[in-house]
């Protein structure tokens, strides 16, 4: 054990390793930065160079730029109330008001520290939690496998039950996606229209880039995000007095961290719950409770913290059981499964080194993302002044030339292109894009457990009911969705009976 | 006032379309999934795609019927305006993939970046001629020297070639 985790500490600090995190972790912060943009996008358009990469590398590479991103989405919370990335919208409720009182050191300081402190927070969490999980997960067979799964995605569904119906439409067509091409296991042809190309399926690299990629820089081309490129900061790094007088607010720190990690854990939830539970935490046991929302560093120290502790939180289930909680983390898993690696118990027996050198790969992410904001933050501050417009049209051809390279294929970059329209209209829509995300990674997974729990229950899903484990997950998935449906129809008709 | 997307007749478009396509994929799918091998319909390729589908279909449902009986619904997409741009950065997009096999990626990259700033509005010269340059040998050295990846003679040069 101790031994696994030395090589992975080694593994951590390689040249290579410490190159593609810091990278990886630049790419993040610009794109957090800059509004409309965001992680996602960053991570879809580096995808096809990991492919050359081995995994502990290429995976350093998109953690940099998932945890990158949230600690660039306060930035422009701060200085301009415009955040970075959606869930920094909480951040800007106290640290806007500060810098208008001409405090934005001040907020800066407390976000930064707040999305430093969640992050290592969270890993520590991720590093002690992971081997619990991954110890009671060792017995699951394939039906224990199926009903997580199942839970995951009605978590995931539920996530979005205002718009319940379309949310269900996209898993479906998400699951779809993945049917498309000669099944694995039987080797027969589904969906291929005649078409050779159509016999490799529709990879996941060039949906997730369409979806997201291409998708959300048509809308940056058609919707000029950005309000201002006002931006003023007293000096160009981060007052290091400020930073002290932020660990004021440790409490708060480690409190919102957990709440983050904890949140992040679980599938569907997001970031911007972990900050606005965050964040209302940090207000109902603050002394200070009148000060927030009108500018109180411990409102950015506790939304930074929330949403920053969400990657490694998100990590815990997928890691051990091979379940993303998030589009991000369904990125992640597709990574891994490209390089033949199945995230599940075993990955922490089988791939122990592997694993090791993510977690301090991940620490090691925070440090650097943290440190390079401190010492360039007006130069990356600065960033939001570069146009939108300019930066989608770059985004997309090398998106395009990027999905061609990975398998030489025409074919992948006008499945990108044809996902990138589909993903345009769902964004400007406001449909629950993530939830096609999760289809289209998790399907392949809950076809083959779903045949294999067949096969053990000779074609009967009542094996289901005689595995303990599997009756508490589905009593848990019954709960999941007929809970917030009650709840909501009893809201609804007290909302009815109030007088106009 | 914008109307809520429950009550646009956009969404439920949308909704419909993807329900009755996979009605029809539901329909067809006997014949568009090879289901010849040995094993039985359980541990067989029919099975998930038959879920998937159903799943689309059930989850379409609430469209279709609000497609039917609109009420005050009415068409609206999201209040920001017509993909006008959007729709002709994409037709540059999709052509510069057809230049890729006939002129090859420099020239197709470097049209593509000059016509599509010129529609976004970043048509200043200095723009214009730097960032198509730029972006261009930037992915010309990082994928075809470091990474080695083949590109498809382009058609240009073969027919001058032959």
């Amino acid at each position: 054990m101790f031994e696994h985790m030395m090589d992975g500490f080694y593994a951590a600090f390689s040249l290579a390793n410490l190159v593609s995190l810091v990278f990886g972790s630049f790419v993040g912060v610009v794109v957090g930065i800059l509004p409309g943009l965001g992680p996602m996008v960053g991570m879809v358009v580096l995808l096809p160079f990991t492919f050359s990469f081995p995994p502990d590398i290429a995976l350093s590479l998109l953690l940099g730029v998932f945890c990158g991103g949230y600690f660039g989405g306060a930035i422009p919370a701060v200085l301009l109330r415009t955040p970075g990335v959606p869930s920094s919208i909480v951040t800007s409720f106290d640290g806007y008001p500060l810098t208008q009182k001409g405090q934005a050191q001040a907020a800066l300081s407390a976000a930064l520290l707040g999305s430093f402190g969640g992050g290592v927070i969270s890993v520590l969490i991720l590093m002690f939690l992971a081997p619990v999980l991954a110890h009671v997960a060792a017995s699951f067979g394939p039906p224990e496998y199926f009903t997580v799964a199942f839970f995951g995605v009605v978590l995931v569904v539920m996530a979005f039950r205002s718009q319940l119906g379309r949310g269900i439409m996209l898993l479906g067509l998400g699951f779809w996606f993945s049917t498309v091409g000669i099944d694995g296991t039987t080797l027969s042809e589904r969906y291929v229209f005649g078409t050779l190309a159509m016999q490799n399926g529709l990879d996941i690299v060039p949906i997730c880039l369409g979806l997201f990629g291409i998708g959300q820089t048509l809308i940056l081309v058609e919707q000029n995000i950005m309000k201002t490129d006002h931006v003023h900061l007293s000096r160009s790094t981060l007052d290091f007095s400020q930073l002290w007088q932020a660990l004021r607010y440790w409490k708060t720190l480690i409190r919102s961290g957990v709440i983050g990690t904890f949140v992040g854990l679980l599938p569907g939830t997001g970031s911007i719950l972990a900050s606005f539970l965050s964040y209302d935490t940090a207000k109902r046991l603050s002394p200070e409770k009148e000060r927030f929302g009108h500018g109180t560093p411990e409102g950015c120290i506790a939304s930074e913290a929330g949403n920053n502790a969400v990657p490694a939180g998100a990590m815990i289930p997928l890691l051990t059981l091979g379940i993303p909680g998030d589009a991000l983390s369904a990125v992640l898993l597709g990574v891994f499964t490209i390089n033949g690696i199945y995230p599940g118990p075993l990955l922490l027996v089988k791939e122990p080194v592997l694993i090791s050198t993510l977690y301090f790969s991940m620490l090691l992410i925070n440090v650097a993302a943290f440190a390079m904001l401190i010492i360039w933050l007006r130069p990356f501050a600065m960033i939001v002044k570069v146009p939108g417009r300019l930066l989608a049209v770059v985004i997309m051809v090398v998106s395009m030339v990027g999905i061609y390279a990975v398998n030489t294929r025409l074919f992948d970059a006008g499945v990108a292109v044809a996902m990138g329209v589909l993903g345009y209209v769902l964004l400007r829509m406001g449909w629950p894009v993530v939830t096609l995300v999760m289809g289209v990674v998790l399907g392949e997974i809950m076809e083959n457990r779903l045949r294999q729990t067949l096969s053990l229950g000779e074609g009967s899903l009542m094996i289901l009911f005689q595995r303990p484990i599997c009756v508490v997950l589905l009593v848990l998935t019954v709960l999941t969705i007929a809970v917030p449906l009650i709840r909501d129809t009893r809201n609804a008709r007290k909302n009815a009976r109030l007088p106009a | 006032m914008t109307p809520k997307p429950l009550n646009s007749r956009t969404h439920d478009l949308l909704g419909s379309v993807l329900g009755i396509g996979a009605l029809a994929l539901l329909v067809l799918s006997p014949w568009l999934v090879d289901t010849t091998g040995p094993d039985p319909f359980y541990k067989g390729p029919l099975l998930f795609p038959l879920i998937t589908l159903g799943l689309i279909l059930a989850g379409s449902v609430p469209s279709l019927f609000r497609l039917v009986r609109p009420g005050d619904a009415r068409w609206y997409l999201d209040g920001l305006g017509r993909p006008v741009r959007a729709a002709r950065v994409l037709v540059c997009l999709v052509l510069f993939l057809g230049g890729l096999v006939v002129f090859g990626l420099e020239i197709s990259t470097l049209v593509f970046l000059a016509v599509a700033l010129k529609l976004v509005g970043q048509d200043s010269r200095a723009k214009m001629v730097l960032v198509p340059l730029l972006v261009t040998v930037i992915l010309t050295v990082i994928f075809k020297q470091l990474l080695g990846v083949w590109f498809p003679e382009p058609l240009v040069i073969s027919f001058f070639t032959e």
